[in-house]
Formats: C-alpha cells, structure tokens, sequence
C-alpha cells in the first residue's frame, strides 16, 4: 500500500488566476488512478507541473519516495515519469517509427564518440528497439503506419503514437492526459484494454486525466475529482456517484445520464 | 592555360570550403533548429586565431597589429583556430541555448555578430582592424611562392579530403540516436525533455559541433588567400551560406553541398562576370544579392523543402511475432479513417 505519486498541498497561479490552489492527493503503486472534474479544473496543469513543465507556487509533490517538485523536466523522466499531452506533439518531420525509437533513454549512440566512431555497436542496439517499437505499434494498430511522417497521421492517429511512445520509454509512471479524446469507440475500448495489460503486465502506474466516465469505469481502481483547482473528492466511481458535491461541482446533468443514476 | 588551371582550382576550393560551411549549419539548423545568424563570424574566428598563432610577433614599425603573434607551425595553428571557433560557439551557446527559443536565439546571434565583427573593425590591435590581417603564413610556404599553380591544386585535395571527411562525420551523427535526439529538439524541444533528454547539451553539442565544423573551413579558407579583413566576412556572406542550406534541402547532407554548389559557386561566382558599369560599381554585388535573394524566395516557395528535402529513415526490420499484426493494423487503421470522415 504505498505510493508512487504524493501532491501535497500544491498551488499553481498563472498570474492572477490560481489554477491550482492547494490541491492533495495520492496515486498508489501499481494503480490506474483517474483525475476527473470539469473543464478547467486544473487537470491538464496538475500534470504539467508533476511532469516538471510548469512550475508550483507552492506545496511540493513526491515520486517514488523522492521530492521531485524543484527537479528539472527531463530528471523526472529520468526517474521514470513519463507524460502525454492533451494535444498530440508528435515529432512531425520524423516517421512513427523514429518517434518510438528516439524517446529510449540509456542508447550508447547518443554519447558523440560512439555516434559517429562505433556506429556498429548503436547500430545492433537500435535494430533491437526496432524490433521492440514495431511490437507497441502494432499493439496500437500503428505498424502499417511505421515509415509514415508523424504529420501525415489523422488526429486519431496522433493520439494513439501518443500513447505508443510514452509506452516505449519504459515509465514506472504514465500521467495521461485524456488519451481517448478524438479516438473511435471501438478503439477506446482496444486502448483502455491495453492500458489495463499494461498495469497488470508491468505493473506501470497511471494516472488517468479522463472526461469519458466508461472508460474510468472500467479501468480505474480509484477516482480523484478536482474543481476549481482543489481536490473535491476521492473514492471509487461507485462512491462518488452518492456524493452530492460531486454530482453537483461536476457531474451534473450530463453525468446522470451517463452512468444512469 | 595556368590562368585558367589556377581559376578552376580556385573554384573548386571555394565549392569544397562553402561544402564546409553548410555542412556545419546544418548540423545546428538541419539536425537541431539552431537559427544560428551568424555562421560566418566562425568562419572569421577560425581565420583569424589560425593567423595570430601562426604569424610571428606583430611588427609594430610596419603599423600592422594583431594579438598574440605565437609563430607556431602550421598544424598546430589550425588546431588552435578550429579550437577557437569551437569556443567561441560554445560561448554563445552559453548565452543563447540556456534560455531563449528559436527566434529569440536567432537575434542573439546577430548580436554577437555584429559586435564581434564591430569590435575586431574598430579595435586594431586584435586583428588589425578593418586593414584586416595579410601575409599569412600559408602551409607548404615555398611552393605558394614559387608554383601558385601547384600551390592551388595541392588545395584543392587537402580541402576535398577535409571536406569528405567532415561530411563523413556529419552522415555518422545525422544517422546515429544523437542525431535523432537533435532532430526531435528541432520538432519539439518541450517532448524531447519530457521524455528524460538534457536538451540544452544536446543542442550545445549541436551548436558546438557545427561552430567547430565552419571553422575548420575559415581556417582552410585563410590558408588558401593568406588575407582576411571584415570586409571578407560580412552578414551578406552568412546569407549565402543560409541560401545554399535553404535552396540545396535542409536536413540533407548532399542537399546542403548541392546548395552551396549552386548558391555559393554559380550564382555567388557565376555574377562576377556580368560586365561592370563604370557609373555604377555596386551593380554586380547588388544584382548577385537580389539573384540570390530571388532563389531563395522561388525554393521556399516551390520546393520548402529544398532540392533535395530530408530523407526518410529507414531500418532493418524483422517480421512481426505476432501473426495478427497485419489484420489488427488494418481494422484500427479502418476505424481511424472512419472518425476522421
Ligand atoms: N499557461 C497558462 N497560462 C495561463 N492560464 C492557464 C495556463 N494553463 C492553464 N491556464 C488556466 O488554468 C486553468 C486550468 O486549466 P487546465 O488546462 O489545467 O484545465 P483542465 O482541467 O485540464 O481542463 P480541460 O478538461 O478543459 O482540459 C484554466 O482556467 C486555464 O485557463
Ligand atoms: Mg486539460
């Protein structure tokens, strides 16, 4: 029962407007833990600044028993906490492939002696996350796609390299900021089967930014609700479908037609 | 006859020279984004520090002044020049790359271009000023003198050797993971440092490497003329260097030496024999400007990519283990076509 992920009283203003104003919550290990709340919540900025791209006002945020909150971006990547963006930021003049293969830390072709003075040795390492890149891809339905340029991806695609990426850098923590958005219903059944495999197969801790309550349903063991910047709630979906303020902050006439209640 | 062998030689020396140059733009604007606006100030600082280490002493009763003065062998002098102009990227990479993104990054360079290029004018004790230094020891001295024929052609092959030999590196580093880290910073610096890379060392890699790569044609280029003053290395010739990346294919190694051929040699040389205008002596310059200028404008028009765009990588791949790859790839790839219509 421990954690992976502790915010602990956090605050994030955007010059006046305080986007997050003394949020606390906990992810543990091992867990698919959903954030949900309405638009503007501060989920997408939640992520951002555990993921190191925007900066606490105040409080401070804990990965792997480790304050990360005053670490640069790519020493919390390094660490193994690996984000995705709301908006797809695919390397768009690179193919799929190259997308995947880039994100691996630790090749010994990205020290410049071996880059251009053992190009044998990189070359046998890459030929292996070759053969490891194709294998996410095609779980992601994207291996056809493999020698496209990332711009030429529809939006759905995008999203799905997206995801397939963030899988190829080996995270001991996924934050996914809504994954699913812009991808068919088939398919968001497929991905969140995959994200499920995932947690099960590895063990990969995720924490789930997600507008569509299904997929949380049924794959998140716990649920964090945010509004207006503070953590309003934390339970299972089942719970939180009893609480009034949720009902009321957030899921609102929309949500009562979505789970039924 | 030996006129002519002599021009072509010169020709060729200019083509492999501008090779340099762009290969090692496009190391920092090909490979990493870098907007370096000031790539021919390397070019003068390699030069320039080749000449001070391997000139005797100033002699001050001659009125020619310069710094140091170290008469060290020639070898030895293009090592501390290429150095320099290593340094001097790392410098301004310092300044730049820390903090700033691209179009800020870009006038910071032009910044330190232009004072640099203010300072080694005015100062006269640097480089002797706008006078500029001469009489540069030059490597194999007595032939230069005696058969400047001979001279020019035994140019020729060291400056092709050294150009082949800086492509071959810049091929290695496009090809290797240190290339594709520089490439994903030019399309998303942000991802790349999401994803666990130190993209400021990479990017100073970048900078440094392509600094160090066009000062190594600076310091070919001196060797070859024995002469350089600021006049030699004005911001009109860092837009040829740009114009030869732009027009040739960014991201393209071979791109960028076709640029140069066609910018730097046939247009930038080919203009120099439009008859001069007695009454108007800045015609021909001008006239190669707006050609020059022109080129640029109809490639990133017609061809953004350039005549020879980036190539698309490929490896060496095994068939999938999973004997549903295919079918599954297909269904997804159905789906995905039908939430876009
Ligand atoms: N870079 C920024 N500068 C200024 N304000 C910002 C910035 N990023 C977010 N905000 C503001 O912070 C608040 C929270 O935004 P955030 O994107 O975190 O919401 P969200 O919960 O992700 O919403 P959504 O569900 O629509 O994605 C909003 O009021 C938003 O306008
Ligand atoms: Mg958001």
């Amino acid at each position: 029962m421990s954690n992976i992920l502790a915010i602990s009283d956090v605050h994030v203003a955007f010059g006046g407007l305080k986007a997050i104003d003394g949020c606390t919550f906990e992810v543990e290990k091992g867990t698919i833990t959903a954030l949900i709340g309405p638009n503007g919540a501060g989920k997408s900025t939640m992520v951002g600044s555990i993921a190191g791209a925007v900066s606490l006002t105040s409080g401070s945020i804990t990965f792997d028993g480790q304050e990360i909150s005053h670490l640069p971006t790519y020493r919390r990547a390094q660490g193994g906490l690996i984000r995705t963006y709301q908006i797809s930021r695919e390397f768009g003049g690179m193919t799929v492939l190259e997308n995947l293969l880039v994100v691996r830390l630790g090749q010994s072709g990205e020290s410049l002696i071996n880059a251009v003075f053992r190009p044998k040795k990189s070359k046998t390492e890459t030929n292996a996350l070759v053969g490891e890149a194709n294998e996410i891809l095609n779980t992601f339905g994207l291996y056809r796609l493999r020698n496209e340029y990332a711009s030429n991806l529809s939006g759905g695609q995008k999203r799905l390299l997206e995801l397939s990426r963030a899988v190829m850098a080996k995270p001991k923590m996924l934050l996914l900021d809504e994954p699913m958005a812009g991808v068919t219903p088939a398919l968001i059944e497929i991905l969140g089967q995959h994200l499920l495999d995932l947690n099960k197969g590895s063990g990969m801790s995720m924490l789930l930014v997600e507008h569509n309550l299904e997929v949380v349903d049924k794959i998140c063991s716990r649920v964090v609700v945010m509004a207006t910047g503070k953590r309003l709630a934390e339970g299972t979906l089942a719970e939180l479908r009893s609480n009034r303020d949720v009902v009321e902050a957030y899921l609102g006439g929309e949500v009562h037609e979505r789970i039924g209640s | 006859m030996s006129i002519f062998l002599g021009y072509v030689a010169t020709i060729l020396v200019t083509l492999f020279t501008y090779n340099i140059f762009t290969l090692g733009l496009n190391i920092q604007f090909g490979y990493a984004g870098i907007l370096n606006f000031t790539v021919i100030t390397f070019m003068a600082m390699g030069a320039y520090f080749y000449a001070v280490f391997v000139m005797p002493p100033a002699n001050a009763s001659n009125q020619v002044f310069y710094i140091l003065g170290l008469h060290w062998p020639w070898p030895l002098a293009s090592i501390a020049g290429i150095v320099a102009s290593g340094i001097l990227g790392y410098l301004i990479g310092l300044i730049a790359l820390k903090r700033l993104r691209s179009d800020y990054l870009a006038i910071v360079t032009l910044a330190t271009g232009t004072l640099l290029y203010g300072l080694s004018g005015d100062q006269n004790k640097l480089f002797d000023g706008w006078a500029g230094l001469f009489s540069v020891n030059q490597p194999f001295q007595s032939v230069a003198n005696n058969h400047p024929n001979t001279f020019s052609w035994i140019f020729v092959v060291i400056s092709g050797v050294v150009m082949l030999i800086v492509w071959w590196f810049a091929n290695q580093l496009y090809s290797s993971p240190l290339g594709r880290s520089m490439r994903a910073i030019r399309e998303d610096q942000d991802v790349v440092d999401a994803f666990g890379k130190n993209t400021f060392k990479v990017r100073m890699m970048a900078m440094v490497i392509g600094s160090t790569i066009v000062g190594i044609g600076g310091v070919l280029t001196i060797q070859y003329i024995g002469a350089l003053s600021p006049a030699g290395w004005t911001t009109g010739e860092t837009f040829v260097v740009w114009a030869a990346l732009l027009v040739g294919g960014r991201g393209n190694n071979i791109g960028a030496m076709l640029g140069s051929l066609l910018v730097a040699v046939i247009f930038n040389e080919g203009t120099r024999y439009i008859p001069q205008v007695a009454s108007s002596p800045n015609l021909v310059p001008d006239l190669r400007n707006i050609i020059i200028g022109s080129l640029v404008i109809l490639s990133i028009w017609f061809r953004p990519q350039g005549v020879l765009p980036e190539r698309k990588a490929k490896f060496f791949e095994l068939p999938l283990k999973d004997k549903y790859a295919q079918t599954f790839g297909g269904v997804s790839a159905n789906q995905e076509l039908a939430t876009e219509v």
